[in-house]
């Protein structure tokens, strides 16, 4: 023992120095921050919901008529899945008979509530109220929102229980009524995607998606409502131009309350019956339908199994999904679109910085015919022009040598503004112009880009169209519409119908015209900015000029509007939303990168597109 | 000199006896202390408890016997637990002040921006209600302002400012069910479960803001966590009251006190450890040097004395390690000079006892000469030969004792064991004192002689030992009865002399067997016997394995007694006769003669002579009390003899009842011995001499 620590002692000096000073460089790497190290991801943790709920309160004892009506009004706007709560105000036969899913009312700032002078009967055991605001929009059974306006005006009657001497509601409205901020903070819009009828895109068979806003409760289960009014098929509006894969009557198998994926991000949908004799294509869309739905709520869906009669039907997941249909949204264009300072059609890679345009090949990148605006095929392979003087167009190969020919629509327009508006394709390669001239205002469209100019039926047009822009999947148009010096946004369905007897020709009408932006005096110019959305820019009556998002049923989106640009004259905007707006402003054409400010593209320029 | 080695050896023997009973009894006796301290304390009675309490003690046992015994392992735990204690406070201390600091900071921000937001309410409100007054078409105060979306908007725009670090909750005034306003909670808190009763009592009571902490219950999955609340009671736009609180989680806090928390258990931890591991390294180094020095005094004392510590280095250790060294040499010195001088001095006496044999024999002879011519010479010179004579025959039986003493000395004497019956050999020794006791007027009893008492021994040396303790009593025996007693029990047989004489003095006990010992040192030399007699037998006994012992006390007599191993190289572990006889004085509880109690008696271990004269005052009827004794165990005597033991006093004492009359008719006769001088027996194994 006694050797043992004589021979450490001997061993000691060496070794203890390099243990200090191993010791001491340990000691300052701990003791300071770090300045350098391992690469790691990041996980993004989601944004804390700070959002307000509201509690709902059954009613007091002995409570007041306006206590009553107060709490009652209070419960509509809480996150009861049944409205219980809100029940427990009404009579038992008003609570049987008052459906709330009928219809939401939205009013600007919520029902005010007045006492009416005195109840109709004798003995005091009756009172009203009735509740008045100013309309803003209404959501109706299909959940489809319209904006609306004009004033409210409700009564709501109270009798006094005799037994209980309780004051219950007894009469009122169907439906729910709440204030515009309540409405914003209980329901969400949510896409839900339909096939277009007859549509294909391009070469392929892939049916086209078309989305149809909804409504739903942001916090009741808005999984399990939608793929319910998925199943429910489209809204009045859309629907004679989509069809739904879906068998009719097809219901979630009966017993199933909530729907809600799996930890590997997989929803399970048990079907009825009448989805159990399908094919796998049939089924495949269906999936597809399912996954488009539900990709923008959370928790997130990757994958959706079918089942019906309790056997599984098919699996489809993302990737699978963009295989079966067509979004707008899921193509990705590769080029910007504009025409230069010496009026050819150039191009520069979308989402670059890189200000070096180049001329598109064929004719119209070489200028020789000047051009005012353009529109390029959803394939980019084929793009159309106006000429500088607007008052012919043109269409040609974007493929190198191609030659312009002809041009395809000629308009007699007195002055510039009276000609032919810019143009714009549809997904099936179809391209839509509208000729200004007063005196022979109408809308054309080319089949394939190249056939001859149908003239489309637009009843109900009150106007003269100004600017035409077609969505991607080709069933929806939106249109600026001018009359009396004043512009509004309309969005109508394209209607294919059979083709004329006479003529041989097809007749293609747009119809449902309704305001995707009512509350816009003045619209510049627009762009489909996804599936559901445009960007508009435009004046309120009585405001300044300014961009925002409009939802296609004219309901203002959760995104907020893109930063304030002035003197903007065209806007551009791709269905991807990865793409960077693009504005042709006093500045020339800019564009907003994802989260920063606005960024000069190139000086000298116009017209700004990006294919479609 | 030669009386020390010659008492070590006994000594050692003795104590080879009695110290492992002395621990045993020790160590029984603490088992019996922690069975009484551990189970009779809280467990009385309940077997079953016991049972248990053993089966629970049982694994503890060799713990608590290392814990007893391991310096090391107690400095260690003690300096382990004291570490630990100090460590746990230095915790707590530490711990509430960073509490303590991190939440007045936390509750001071937290006033200022519910303080804050309370004002915002409150201007919102107004603006609000003076809208309402501005708008013409608003009917009258029976309009109810529409709060309801004001309320929602009213949360939701105080809760976006915090954004995770706070959020805020709506309750009606009141209590739950209070005018039809709904709760309202920002960031999926549960506004009931997370705000306090007595707060919202508190807030409803008073018009100031208040505070507590609670816990907030989130409606989802989260997890609820501790958090400041502060609420006060506002006005909404129609004037009616409502609750608005400010929900601080905190969640941050308290991740900083847990990271202290853990910061301080690691150092804790380590400083404990640290602790543990120093002292045991610090006792280490004491304890090993004082192991090794106790395992060096243990072989130094086990004769070893060339033992020696290591020592290195300089430090106290190593002081302590040759100051023990130096101690060693010092001794080993010592005892190396003891024993030469005290071998030099056995040789001497040895020689010397040789070398004055041979003149002897020839002044022997001529002395016989002289001795026999002594009728014609005249009286005075007759006289001087019969002295001659005399001395004579003394010195000579003094040689040879000193001659068989230096042989014991010497380690010369040699047993030669065989079976002998020792009665033969005790009626051949009573036989022979017969004539000395005839004079002193003594009768000798055998007691015990029925069976056979056989025992491996040498006849000889056992003859010699009991002629010498018969004949020592019967002169002392003042004329009384002498009574032998023999006894044989469990492996061991036991010779006992009893006389009823002057008996021993405290202390004498252990004495008379020294070499020379004189009861009374004014006694000549001339009177007694050799003075090494008892020493002899003593060797003797020793020789056999045995023991040779002896009680008295002043005036009662004293008894010697032998014992002796049945088979040789047996140790004896008890004697069949108790060395106290039943019917001592202190036996049978008397205490007459105004002697103190318990002063007279003593009994030993260690072999004692009798005293060589009775020159206490005689005492004479104490044999007739003896009959009154209630004999009881003697402690001395073998636990499974006792039954043999004890009914024997009925016979003795009745038989002692008629000493009395013996006694008185020979009471007379030892008087004259004063002058003849008691005669003692020679280890020669030649016959008593007389005069």
């Amino acid at each position: 023992m006694v050797a043992d620590r004589e021979g450490g002692a001997r061993r000691t000096p060496g070794r203890a120095v390099a243990y200090v000073a191993c010791g001491v460089v340990l000691l300052a790497g701990c003791a300071s921050m770090p300045d350098s190290g391992d690469l790691r991801g990041v996980e993004s943790t989601p944004r804390q919901d700070t959002q307000v709920r509201v509690f709902p309160m059954p009613p007091r004892e002995d409570a007041p008529p306006s206590e009553i009506v107060q709490g009652f009004l209070e419960a509509l706007t809480s996150d009861d899945p049944h409205y219980a709560t809100a029940k427990q105000y009404l009579t038992a036969t008003a609570a049987k008979a008052w459906q709330p899913e009928l219809s939401t009312t939205v009013l600007a700032d919520g029902p005010d509530t007045q006492a009416d002078s005195a109840g109709t009967r004798e003995d005091g055991l009756d009172f009203s109220f009735t509740l008045t605001g100013t309309k803003v929009a209404l959501v109706d059974a299909q959940q489809s929102y319209t904006p609306t306006e004009g004033s409210y005006s409700r009564q709501v009657h109270l009798t006094r229980d005799e037994k209980s001497r309780q004051w219950r509601i007894d009469g009122l409205p169907q439906g729910v009524v709440m204030g515009q901020s309540d409405f914003q903070r209980n329901y969400m819009s949510v896409n839900k995607y339909y096939f277009a009828l007859d549509s294909a895109v391009g070469a392929s068979s892939q049916p086209a998606a078309v989305a149809d806003p909804v409504y739903v409760r942001r916090r009741v289960d808005p999984m399990t409502q939608m793929v319910r009014s998925l199943l429910n098929g489209p809204t009045t509006w859309l629907g004679p131009a989509v069809r739904s894969s879906f068998p009719s009557g097809t219901a979630l198998q009966k017993g199933v309350s909530e729907l809600t994926p799996d930890d590997q991000n997989r929803l399970t949908v048990p079907l009825n019956d009448k989805a159990a004799r399908i094919g796998p294509a049939k089924c495949n869309e269906m999936a597809a339908q399912l996954l488009f739905t539900l990709q923008n709520l959370t928790p997130a869906v990757d994958e959706v199994e079918l089942q019906a009669g309790g056997a599984q039907l098919c699996v489809l997941n993302e990737d699978g999904a963009a295989a079966v249909a067509a979004r707008g949204s899921a193509r990705h264009a590769d080029y910007l679109y504009f025409v230069d300072g010496e009026n050819r059609l150039v191009r520069i890679p979308a989402g670059s910085r890189s200000a070096v345009a180049e001329p598109v090949p064929g004719e119209l990148g070489e200028g020789v015919r000047a051009l005012r605006s353009a529109a390029v095929s959803r394939d980019e392979h084929t793009a159309a022009g106006v000429a500088l003087d607007g008052k012919a167009l043109y269409v040609g190969s974007l493929a190198s040598g191609g030659s312009l020919g002809e041009p395809v629509v000629r308009s007699t327009g007195r002055t510039e503004k009276d000609r032919l508006t810019t143009p714009s394709w549809d997904a099936r390669g179809d391209l839509w112009v509208a000729d200004r001239n007063p005196d022979d205002p109408r809308l054309l469209v080319l089949p394939e880009g190249k056939e001859e100019p149908l003239t489309v039926q637009i009843p109900r047009l009150d106007g003269r169209i100004q600017s035409v822009r077609v969505a991607a999947d080709g069933v929806r148009i939106a249109l600026i519409v001018e009359k009396d010096g004043k512009q509004s946004l309309q969005v109508g369905r394209i209607d294919r119908g059979e083709k004329d007897r006479v003529t041989g020709k097809p007749q293609v009408s747009v119809l449902d015209l309704r305001s995707a932006a009512p509350q816009l005096e003045e619209v510049t110019t627009m762009s489909w900015a996804g599936d559901g959305r445009l960007v508009v820019v435009g004046r309120e009556e009585g405001g300044v000029q300014q961009m925002r998002y409009v939802q296609v049923d004219g309901s203002m989106p959760e995104v907020p509007a893109p930063d304030a640009l002035t003197g903007v004259k065209e806007i551009a905007a791709s269905e991807d939303d990865r793409l960077p707006l693009v504005a042709y402003s006093v500045d020339g054409i800019v564009r907003l990168p994802d989260g920063t400010q606005w960024q000069t593209v190139v000086k000298d320029g116009s017209a700004p597109v990006y294919p479609g | 000199m030669s009386g020390d080695s010659a008492a070590s050896a006994p000594g050692r023997s003795g104590g080879g006896a009695g110290r492992p009973v002395g621990r045993k009894a020790a160590g029984s006796r603490w088992g019996r202390f922690l069975e009484s301290g551990l189970l009779q304390g809280g467990v009385q009675g309940s077997p079953v408890l016991r049972l248990f309490m053993r089966w629970v003690r049982r694994p503890l046992l060799p713990v608590m016997r290392l814990w007893r015994r391991n310096i090391q392992l107690k400095v260690v735990v003690t300096t382990l637990l004291m570490s630990l204690g100090v460590v746990l406070l230095l915790g707590f201390v530490v711990i509430g002040q960073v509490r303590n600091g991190l939440l007045d900071a936390k509750v001071k921000a937290s006033q200022s921006q519910a303080t804050g937001g309370f004002a915002v309410a409150k201007q919102r409100a107004d603006e609000a209600a003076s809208r309402t007054a501005d708008d013409p078409t608003a009917v009258d105060g029976r309009s109810s302002q529409n709060v309801i979306q004001w309320m929602s908007d009213l949360v939701s725009s105080l809760s976006s400012g915090g954004q995770g670090a706070f959020d805020v909750v709506t309750l009606p005034a009141g209590d739950n069910s209070g005018s039809g306003r709904g709760p309202r909670a920002s960031g999926g808190v549960d506004p009931n479960e997370s705000v306090p009763q007595d707060l919202r009592a508190r807030v409803n009571s008073s018009t100031t803001a208040a505070q507590s902490y609670t816990r907030i219950i989130y409606s989802g999955d989260k997890d609820s966590q501790p958090a400041l609340v502060i609420g006060k009671e506002v006005n909404d736009p129609n004037g009616d009251p409502y609750q608005l609180y400010y929900l601080f989680p905190l969640t941050q806090e308290e991740k900083s006190l847990s990271l202290v928390k853990g910061t301080l258990a690691t150092a804790g931890l380590f400083v404990v450890v640290l602790l543990g591991a120093i002292a045991w390294l610090v006792v280490r180094q004491v304890v090993t040097p004082v192991r090794m020095a106790a395992g060096i005094a243990e072989r130094l004392s086990a004769g070893r004395l060339q033992e020696r510590m290591k020592v290195t280095g300089e430090d106290d250790i190593a002081r302590l390690g040759e100051a023990f060294n130096k101690m060693a040499q010092n001794l080993q010195l010592k005892i190396q000079q003891l024993e030469d001088l005290s071998r030099m001095q056995r040789r001497f006496v040895s020689d010397v006892s040789h070398e004055l044999r041979t003149p002897l024999t020839t002044v022997r002879m001529a002395a016989d000469v002289i001795h026999e011519a002594r009728e014609d010479f005249d009286p005075v010179t007759a006289r001087s030969a019969e002295l001659l004579a005399d001395q004579l025959d003394r010195f000579e039986s003094l040689l040879s004792d000193l001659l068989e003493i230096s042989r014991f000395d010497a380690g010369a004497a040699a047993l030669e064991a065989e079976p002998i019956d020792l009665r033969e050999v005790v009626r051949r020794v009573v036989s022979g004192a017969e004539p000395l006791a005839e004079r002193k007027g003594t009768h000798i009893r055998i007691v015990g002689d029925q069976q056979p008492v056989v025992a491996e021994a040498d006849a000889r040396r056992v003859e010699r030992v009991l002629r010498n303790l018969v004949v020592n009593a019967v002169e002392h025996g003042e004329g009384k009865d002498v009574v032998v007693k023999l006894a044989a029990a469990g492996g061991a047989v036991a010779v006992a002399v009893r006389d009823y004489g002057v008996g021993l003095k405290p202390g004498e006990a252990t004495r008379v067997f020294n070499r020379f010992w004189r009861a009374d040192p004014a006694r000549a030399r001339t009177t007694g016997g050799t003075g090494l007699g008892l020493s002899i037998a003593l060797e003797d006994a020793r020789l056999h394995g045995g023991w040779l012992q002896a009680w008295g006390e002043p005036g009662g007599g004293s008894q010697f007694r032998l014992t002796l191993p049945r088979t040789a190289d047996e140790p004896l572990r008890g004697s069949p006769i108790p060395l106290e006889p039943k019917d001592s004085r202190r036996n049978r509880g008397l205490n007459d003669a105004g002697l103190p109690r318990g002063g007279g008696e003593k009994t030993a271990t260690v072999p004692a002579q009798p005293t060589g004269g009775g020159q206490v005052p005689t005492r004479d009827p104490i044999a007739p009390r003896l009959a009154a004794v209630a004999p009881t165990a003697d402690p001395t005597a073998l636990p499974g003899n006792g039954a043999r033991v004890v009914p024997r006093p009925a016979g003795p004492a009745r038989r002692q009842g008629e000493q009395p009359v013996v006694e008185a008719a020979r009471s007379t006769a030892p008087s004259g011995a004063a002058d003849a001088g008691p005669e003692e027996s020679n280890d020669q194994g030649e016959a008593v001499r007389g005069r």
